[in-house]
């Protein structure tokens, strides 16, 4: 599903973000990303889902070699990439139910397809009755609910997560984990990149360590450290 | 197993190139709606935008008119020609031919050009368009062809000089030569118009550069809308089509009004100036109603354009998809 060849990324002709990282990622796996801050686990993310172009290297998604993608085609590949963040990104001026209908209306949905879906989605992050509210209105909790509806109304085949727990409590966190799992279940491939060793320990999937952009360790069913 | 999954997002993505070029994907409704938003969002720079688009147009736009009536009253006098060389009716096309290669030799003659009878018709006609009965009353081929001519010299003195050389060849009517005062008040009419042509363009330039910075705010009051589109992958061209039409709506906004201060400066014209007694200078310029058309058409079109630059260029450079 995700196979990167030697990728690495220098930002502003020095910083080393990634060197020369191979690592090969099945189908319906779920990863998770560790390393301290500056570790590289961001860039990782954004390279998948091309915000950023390896310096070096190839990254293949599903098959695809995505540094060689034109740009007019890289939307495309987002279809197929849910992302969700630490700080949610929702737009604040839209409800709930907007938040999540945009992601199908600025890909040029149809109305009827957008009201049959999103009331599906909000059920199954379990928002079904905060579809009215505003995301200042909710709990972090609830809001990062929202945006993972959002990420994965188009039922994308990899999602990917940059520290989505970062701003919650650890009980809150444990619903996140719960739904990113189920996600997961359905084939969709998770890679989620935390600082959460409770989470990790829990979870015991496979882990990827970086550390100064390189991967360290690659451990299946690991634990944080 | 990645090779099937492979396959599905080459079907998907198939389905979505079958589906035609992003442009027709991208529903009507939807732009109008986030164009109309913007629109509001930034209404004093949306107005500033507009008002120099409808400034700098009307100033366009009436210049033309000017420029046209001026052509018209000074009877398509070019201000350098200072001598006409009238041939009889009657001058046999070796005449012609002959006056003609009389006047390229001359080292004193800078630059000729002939009326034939049609042309001269033409001009006799529009010159005189108040007495359609007087014009009915000549026939085409009683009008004399004519050379005009552009001496080197502009005195006056060596201009009827040169004139002499001419006035006894075979077939010449008569030589006549303009009034050194017309020419200069055409002259100076001229300058006057071409400024507010200069003055006007200028004006466009800045409504363009009003535009690209409208159309920054707009891309950066939105860049959490902007950051979202391009996150769950929507197409470059429906992110930026709505700033796109933002900026050519005002232009065309801009356009509008700026056709209505030139339709009024018509009006006006005409009600005040043209076929009054004491404006000898004035009330010979005016235009036909076509050239009317042609001005409101120009106005609306250049605004449109700059409008689509100013927008075009600060997409491009600040709205990277």
């Amino acid at each position: 599903m995700i196979k990167l060849e030697d990728v690495s990324k220098i930002y502003k002709g020095e910083h080393i973000a990634l060197r020369d990282a191979t690592v090969e990622i099945e189908k319906g796996e779920f990863v998770f990303l560790v390393g301290s801050s500056g570790s590289g686990k961001s860039t990782f993310l954004r390279l998948l889902n091309r915000a950023e172009i390896a310096d070096k290297g190839v990254i293949y998604v599903a098959g695809k070699d995505i540094g060689s993608l034109p740009s007019y085609r890289v939307p495309y590949l987002r279809r197929n990439i849910g992302t969700v963040f630490q700080d949610f990104k929702l737009l604040p001026n839209k409800t709930v139910y907007e938040n999540v209908a945009f992601a199908l209306e600025a890909i040029g949905r149809p109305k009827s397809a957008i009201r049959e879906a999103v009331p599906q989605i909000l059920d199954l992050v379990g928002l079904g009755r905060k579809d009215g509210s505003y995301p200042h209105e909710l709990s972090g909790g609830e809001q990062q609910r929202v945006s993972i509806a959002r990420a994965f109304i188009n039922r994308p085949l990899i999602l990917l997560a940059d520290e989505p727990t970062g701003n919650l409590d650890p009980a809150t966190s444990v619903g996140i984990m719960k739904l990113l799992d189920r996600i997961n279940r359905t084939g969709t491939t998770v890679v989620m990149a935390t600082h959460d060793r409770g989470i990790v320990d829990t979870m015991r999937r496979r882990v990827i360590e970086l550390d100064r952009g390189r991967i360290v360790r690659d451990q299946a069913r690991g634990v944080y450290e | 197993m990645a090779g099937s999954f492979a396959i599905r997002l080459a079907a998907s993505t198939n389905e979505q190139k079958g589906s035609g070029p992003d442009l027709v994907a991208i529903r009507l409704d939807y732009v109008a709606k986030e164009t109309g938003s913007n629109l509001v969002r930034n209404i004093t720079l949306t107005l500033a935008s507009v008002l120099t688009v409808a400034i700098a147009l009307a100033f366009v736009g009436v210049s033309y008119l000017i420029g046209v009536g001026i052509e018209g009253s000074f009877g398509g006098l070019q201000s350098d020609v200072r001598m006409f060389v009238y041939m009889n009716p009657t001058a046999t096309q070796d005449q012609i031919d002959s006056v003609r290669k009389a006047l390229e030799k001359s080292p004193q003659v800078d630059s000729i050009v002939f009326l034939d009878q049609a042309e001269t018709y033409k001009e006799f006609k529009r010159l005189f368009k108040d007495q359609p009965d007087f014009v009915e009353s000549i026939d085409p081929k009683e009008l004399p062809q004519s050379f005009r001519i552009k001496p080197t010299s502009t005195d006056s003195e060596v201009v009827s000089a040169v004139g002499k050389q001419f006035e006894d060849l075979p077939g010449v009517y008569r030589v006549e030569y303009a009034s050194k005062l017309a020419s200069d008040i055409k002259r100076s009419l001229d300058t006057l118009n071409g400024w507010i042509t200069k003055f006007g363009l200028a004006l466009i330039a800045v409504s363009v550069m009003l535009i690209f910075n409208t159309i920054r705010t707009a891309v950066f009051a939105r860049r959490r809308e902007i950051e979202v589109m391009r996150l769950v992958g929507a197409s470059n061209w429906f992110i930026r089509l709505p700033f796109i039409v933002e900026g050519m709506v005002q232009g065309l906004i801009g356009a509008i009004v700026a056709s209505g201060l030139t339709w009024s400066f018509d009006v006006l014209w005409k009600r005040n100036f043209v076929n009054q007694r004491g404006l000898d200078l004035l009330n010979n310029i005016t235009w036909e109603s076509s050239n009317l058309w042609i001005a409101v058409f120009t106005v609306l079109t250049v605004g449109a354009v700059a409008g689509a630059i100013g927008s075009g260029v600060a997409v491009g450079r600040y709205l990277r998809v």
